[in-house]
Parts: structure tokens; sequence; C-alpha cells
């Protein structure tokens, strides 16, 4: 399974990508920013994402994402700071399949992912 | 600046530092800022803004403490303030303004958080939004102290208030 991990901050990267080798998820791609996301897209498995970042956010990514038919089926989840109840309702609404309020531990984050994976 | 609006950032540093570092921390006595340098050598500025609200909060570590709270993150010793522990602390702030975001939608207010900013060095000074008086909260984590400093302007207090009153007539 290819994953790809879309934050601004490096740190968080390290934190989701550490806690996914632990189960077994080695084949990890990383990218900056939605936009930087957008061009590493092919052949990714699940798409975890921040919603606050800079160059074009992660809301904005996963609509451009499911414009592209070809990754209408892509799972797709936020992981964010960001979950006042209407936040979480508009992120849904707009394609994303499950969500992560940072701040998590690593066990929730491995089982979300594992739940995800495994539709 | 009434505690209650003060209440979501300190709930959020702690939840914080709990979930992510493992660590409980006590929040001492807080003060009112009385000059523009920070306590600390780094700090992680991030503002919020909307129609009720405006302002920013800073994170702000003395080298030590953002030494271990890196080591603590990230499992890794570093000697010195590198772009890997500016990260750090840019995305803590982050996280602490996207928490307390949270439970203020409790009390009817949103906002709109910015890109966090790290700025480094001894001495350096915090430029927070609004022309209103600076909170300052230290915490303590182990034997290291941090800082939170809080500006907050409340742009429509009674219309805040007066929807609170409207929902909890409805409820």
């Amino acid at each position: 399974m290819r994953i790809l991990v879309v934050d601004d901050s490096a740190t968080m990267r390290r934190i989701i990508i550490k806690a996914l080798n632990t189960t077994g998820f080695n084949d990890i791609t990383e990218a900056e920013d939605g936009e930087d996301a957008l061009t590493k897209l092919e052949g990714i498995d699940l798409l975890l994402t921040d919603w606050n970042m800079p160059v074009m956010d992660g809301l904005s990514m996963v609509k451009e994402i499911r414009r592209n038919a070809s990754f209408a089926n892509l799972p797709i989840m936020m992981i964010t700071s960001q979950a006042a109840k209407k936040e979480v309702i508009e992120a849904l609404k707009n394609g994303v399949n499950d969500y992560i309020v940072k701040p998590f531990t690593p066990a929730t984050l491995v089982e979300k992912v594992q739940a995800l994976s495994a539709k | 600046m009434d505690v209650k609006y003060i209440n979501p950032f300190i709930n959020a540093v702690v939840t914080t530092f709990e979930t992510m570092i493992g660590l409980s921390i006590d929040r001492l006595d807080p003060f009112i800022k009385t000059h523009a340098t920070a306590q600390g050598d780094i700090s992680g500025i991030i503002g919020y803004a909307s129609k009720d609200i405006i302002g920013s909060v800073a994170l702000t570590f003395p080298e030590g403490t953002a030494l271990e709270i890196y080591r603590l993150m990230m499992g890794e010793v570093v000697n010195d303030i590198n772009e890997e522990v500016k990260d750090t602390v840019g995305e803590l702030a982050n996280i602490v303004a996207g928490t307390a975001k949270n439970e203020f939608s409790n009390l009817e207010i949103s906002y709109h958080i910015s890109i966090p900013t790290v700025v480094v060095g001894k001495n350096h000074t915090i430029s927070h939004k609004g022309s209103v008086p600076v909170v300052v909260i230290p915490f303590q984590m182990t034997n290291f102290k941090f800082f939170m400093e809080i500006s907050m302007k409340l742009n429509s207090v009674t219309s805040v208030s007066q929807r609170m009153r409207a929902k909890m007539q409805t409820a």
C-alpha cells in the first residue's frame, strides 16, 4: 500500500511516518502542501493530509482531487487541529473519508489508517 | 480579558503536551506582559481572526526547553536550535491555536488561523495583533519552563453574548 502524507510541517510528517512504519506501512511519499501533493497522486492508495497549509490548503486539494474521476475512490484522511463541528462536516462533504484531530496519539492514527485501508 | 476566553488556549496547551509529548504540565500564575521582549529563545507565533475576535498566540521556549521537547517528541537529541526544532515549535503553536478554536466554537466564536511563524534569538521580540494587553501564562514541564503569550480583542462582545443567550433560550 502506497501512502501519501501531506503536511507543511516536517516534524508532523516524521511523526506520522514513524507511527505508520511501526505497523508495516513503509511505502510512503511525502508532500509539503496541496499543490505538491497533486503532482504525487499517481499510484497512491491512501492519502493523509493536514488542512492548514501554505500554497494550497488541504481542503482545496481534496476538492481538486475529487474533481478528477481517476481519484474518485482514493481514501483520504484529514489530520488537523481544526475540528469544530462545521469544519468536520465541510471536510466530509467535500470528499474526506475520515478525520483525525491533532493532537493525536500514534495508536489512534494507526488504528484509523488500518480501518480506512481495509475498506 | 475574561478568563473564559483564555481557558481554551490553556486547555489546548495542556492537551497538546499530554498527547504529543506524554507529559502532564502545570500552569503557573499568569501576568501581564510589560515589554516586547519574549521570555524564551524561540517562539512560535500564530494569528487568529474573524468578525468576532482578533489576536495572536505565541508559545515561547527557553532553548533548553525547546531541545527537551524536541527530544521527547522526535526521540532524537540535538544540541542547538536547528530547522527541525523550529518546525516543531511552529507546529506546536499551530496545534494549540487549532485546538483552542474547537473550544471557542462552544462559545459561539469562530476564527481563522494563520500559518505559524517562528522567531529565534536571545531577547527577540514578539509583535502581537491589536493594541491590547498581552497576557503571559507560564507552564512548568518537569524541570523546564515555557510561556504562552495571548493577545485578544473581541470585536463584538455584545453580539456574541446575545447569540449565546439566544441559543440557551432555544435549547
